[in-house]
């Protein structure tokens, strides 16, 4: 109506062709070109620029009323459509049973809920067959009353209904079915599809993904047992969602694992079994961790067969893997887990009172001990790098009051004074391959103490100077000392500086006992050190000079042997003034006698 | 009575602060091998004591080695050359300490500042103050330092070795010091060579010469 038709005659304006968007400016009087159909709409320039952002407010003004209007139409389709679609029979029923809450007394007093929500039911795959097409003995007409004496004999003898249709033959097509269903304590086949939500399961898997269709049934109380031994394959959905793994679908680390596949379970020879062949597959992300690992005590001793020796879960959890800040604190560091006693010594340490008062940046565990290649730290190694890493500067400070600082600090361990007194400390002699700078394998120590006789007893110093001169005979192997904390729990109760020991007399003194045991330190085949003990002679004995040739530690291992040999010559020079005194005396009257006569003086 | 100036200022001077070293040095050296067995003080006092009177030796060392060099007086050390005429002029003052000084004989040797010593003293000082001595303050220094002297230390057999020789040449001063001490009092009186220490003059009876 605002518009003008081609072909018309039209006095001064602007005219848009509609279909065209052309400009058709008019001075005084014009005909629009173009035929009837062709339409112009006059309008000034600023006009046209102005009515496309006004058009387009309006729109969205209206948009809200739009929808809302589509609602207003679709609502009663909803709402009234669960139900609708039933037959008058199930409606009838529901009539009772959609009451919330309607529960049924069994036969052990128990309750079972008998409500269904006719939403669900009619959104089910069966709602066609209403109720009476699976609880076959109730109808409009009868209702027969409870008969049964537990939930789950009610339960499974409403999943005998389901075999009515679905036969065995198509139940056992499926392998994870026909895992199931032939157990002697089967679960109702409710127990994972439900009793009136079944849905079609092709329809379902489609709308829903990997790990929502595993969870279906592993939230389920499952079990399965390995040669006899129960394990619970049952989750729970909140660690899923409390792991840093949650936006992974389970079939990302069980590979072998799908929507369309549930593979027959591998042959293990034990619940433990599982967890080390499940832990490969984290390999296929944290390849880097891995190799790190395969540099661990605890891979060594994983592949040597020893079961208890940590995979991956262990540390980090199967479905619950927590974030790496976690495995940080006091409570989610995962090592004490295992490691209780070290812990609790941590735990009294300076490093575990600061960690617990949040003070500093003190290490955890694997500040010392690494995270994934854990190496232990051990008795007869001076943990002196480790330590000097964080604390650097001790190096020099040591220097000003320490006499002789780098032969104190290269063999006496720095837990031998950093842990209070009352801990035992030991004195340990690394048989060191010089070729490789490593220590001894201990099955070779052990071969030669073993032919000789002495193995599993203390090692006499001449036996140590045999089996240094027999070790030598295939290459250089040398000795070298370490005073380090006796027990490996004991080591972890490091002190604060002010309580380190500064009495030299803790070492320097010969009734001190860091020398009741010594032993000779090798190499085991898990990479951790073995020892053999010592009678503490050899410290002070003649053979050790030679052999322990750098240390010496003074009123501690002096070579006792000296002694008799200093009294000797003590004695032997006080000897000589009273020997010779004594024959003084006794010949004075001799020398009165002579002089008296006139003589002597002259003589020579 | 003739008045002999046997000893010099800075020779006494030597004497007693040596003394003063070397009776320091035992005391401290012991309570450190001993420390547990023997507790007169503690491990660092001791240490840093035994340190300190070695320091000290040293520079009475170097005090008699400057003042024996420039007085052009370290040949009362030197043995006689002709070595018949040592041996034979030792053989007489060992008959003299083995024999003659019971029954009253005169000591043949008489001391005078350019001949202080008998060749029996001349033998033991001479060992002592040329090499005994001197090898004490080597093993000590070493000793002192284990980690500035490593490779040293290491050389001559490890600081077990060095450590005991350190103790053998003690005991030898120690046992030393017993004879050394009596041999003071065979003066004229038995107290003369010991004043002589301390005043420089030896003081011999006129008669004899």
């Amino acid at each position: 109506m605002f518009t003008y038709p081609g072909g018309l005659s039209v006095g001064k304006g602007i005219y848009w062709n509609l279909s065209s968007g052309e400009r058709f400016g008019v001075n005084r009087k014009a005909v629009l070109p173009g035929p009837r159909d062709e339409r112009y709409w006059k309008t000034p320039a600023l006009g046209a620029c102005l009515a496309g952002p006004a058009a387009g407010l309006l729109f969205a003004a209206l948009i809200p009323f739009l929808f809302m209007f589509v609602m207003l139409l679709l609502l009663p389709l909803t709402v009234f459509a669960s139900t609708a679609a039933l037959s008058q029979e199930s409606q009838t029923c529901l009539g009772c049973h959609e009451a919330p809450g309607m529960a049924m007394t069994l036969g052990d007093k128990t309750t079972v809920s008998v409500h269904v929500d006719g939403k669900q039911f009619s959104g089910s795959v069966h709602s066609a067959l209403g109720c009476s097409g699976c609880h076959a003995d109730v109808s409009l007409d009868k209702h027969p009353s409870a008969k049964y004496a537990t939930k789950q004999q009610f339960l499974m003898h409403l999943a005998s209904a389901c075999r009515t249709c679905h036969a065995d033959s198509q139940l056992m097509a499926n392998p994870l079915h026909q895992r199931v269903i032939t157990r002697a304590n089967a679960p109702p086949c409710s127990a994972c599809h439900s009793a009136h939500a079944i849905r079609k399961v092709s329809d379902r898997k489609e709308k829903i993904s990997t790990s929502q269709y595993c969870l279906t049934c592993h939230t389920k109380p499952l079990t399965k047992t390995i040669n006899g031994e129960p394990v619970s394959l049952a989750l729970d959905e909140g660690w899923i969602r409390g792991s840093v793994h949650r936006n992974h679908e389970c079939s990302d680390c069980h590979t072998s694992y799908s929507k369309g596949y549930h593979p027959p379970p591998t042959a293990l020879a034990n619940v433990r079994e599982l967890s080390i062949v499940t832990s490969e597959t984290c390999k296929r992300c944290h390849f880097d961790m891995a190799v790190r690992y395969t540099d661990s005590i605890h891979f060594t001793l994983s592949a040597q067969g020893n079961q208890q020796a940590p995979v991956c879960s262990d540390c980090h959890g199967a479905h619950q893997v927590g974030p790496k800040a976690m495995t940080d604190t006091m409570d989610g560091v995962p090592c004490r887990k295992c490691h209780q006693d070290l812990f609790a010594a941590y735990q009294k340490s300076v490093h575990g009172m600061l960690k617990t008062a949040g003070k500093g940046n003190p290490p955890l565990c694997a500040g010392c001990h690494n995270a994934h290649n854990v190496k232990p730290a051990m008795a007869s190694r001076s943990p002196r790098e480790m330590c000097l890493s964080c604390h650097p500067a001790y190096a020099a400070s040591h220097q000003q009051w320490l006499p002789n600082p780098q032969a104190h600090l290269e063999m006496v361990a720095c837990t031998a004074c950093h842990v209070p007194a009352e801990n035992k400390r030991s004195i340990y002699l690394r048989l060191t391959d010089d070729a490789t700078g490593k220590l001894l394998n201990d099955a070779d120590v052990r071969k030669l103490l073993e032919a000789r006789g002495i193995a599993g007893r203390k090692i006499e110093p001449k036996e140590l100077w045999w089996l240094n001169r027999k070790l030598n005979e295939g290459g250089t192997v040398s000795i070298s000392v370490a005073v380090s904390m006796n027990d490996s729990v004991h080591a972890h109760y490091l002190t604060p500086k002010e309580e380190a020991l500064r009495q030299c007399e803790g070492c320097h003194s010969a009734d001190s006992s860091f020398y009741d045991t010594v032993a000779i330190a090798s190499a085991g085949p898990d990479g951790r050190e073995v020892y053999h003990e010592l009678d503490p002679k050899v410290l002070g004995s003649a053979y050790g000079v030679p052999l322990l040739r750098d240390f010496y530690v003074m009123s501690g291992t002096r070579v006792t042997a000296l002694d008799y040999v200093g009294l000797a010559m003590i004695l032997g020079g006080m000897a000589v003034p009273v020997a010779h005194g004594t024959i003084r005396l006794m010949t004075a009257r001799l020398r009165r006698e002579r002089q008296h006569r006139g003589e002597g003086r002259e003589k020579s | 009575m003739k008045r002999i100036y046997l000893h010099a200022l800075p020779v006494r001077i030597w004497h007693w602060v040596n003394a003063l070293c070397f009776f320091v040095l035992i005391v401290t050296g012991a309570q450190i091998r001993y420390r547990g067995i023997m507790n007169v003080m503690s491990f660092e006092t001791a240490v840093n004591v035994h340190n300190f009177f070695g320091f000290v030796l040293i520079g009475t060392f170097l005090l008699w080695a400057v003042y024996y060099v420039f007085t052009g007086r370290l040949k009362v050390y030197i043995p006689d050359l002709n070595i018949v005429r040592f041996i034979l002029a030792a053989l007489k003052q060992a008959q003299y300490y083995g024999y003659g000084i019971f029954v009253g004989d005169q000591n043949p040797h008489h001391a005078t500042p350019d001949n202080k010593f008998n060749p029996m003293q001349q033998v033991a000082y001479f060992s002592i103050m040329f090499f005994l001595l001197p090898a004490q303050i080597v093993t000590g220094v070493l000793l002192w330092d284990l980690d500035r002297f490593a490779a040293i230390i290491d050389m001559v057999g490890g600081i077990k070795v060095l450590g005991g020789v350190h103790l053998f040449l003690t005991l030898f001063f120690t046992a030393f010091l017993f004879v050394h001490i009596y041999l003071t009092t065979l003066g004229h009186t038995p107290l003369e060579h010991i004043k002589a220490m301390f005043t420089g003059y030896e003081e011999e009876p006129e008669h004899g010469h």
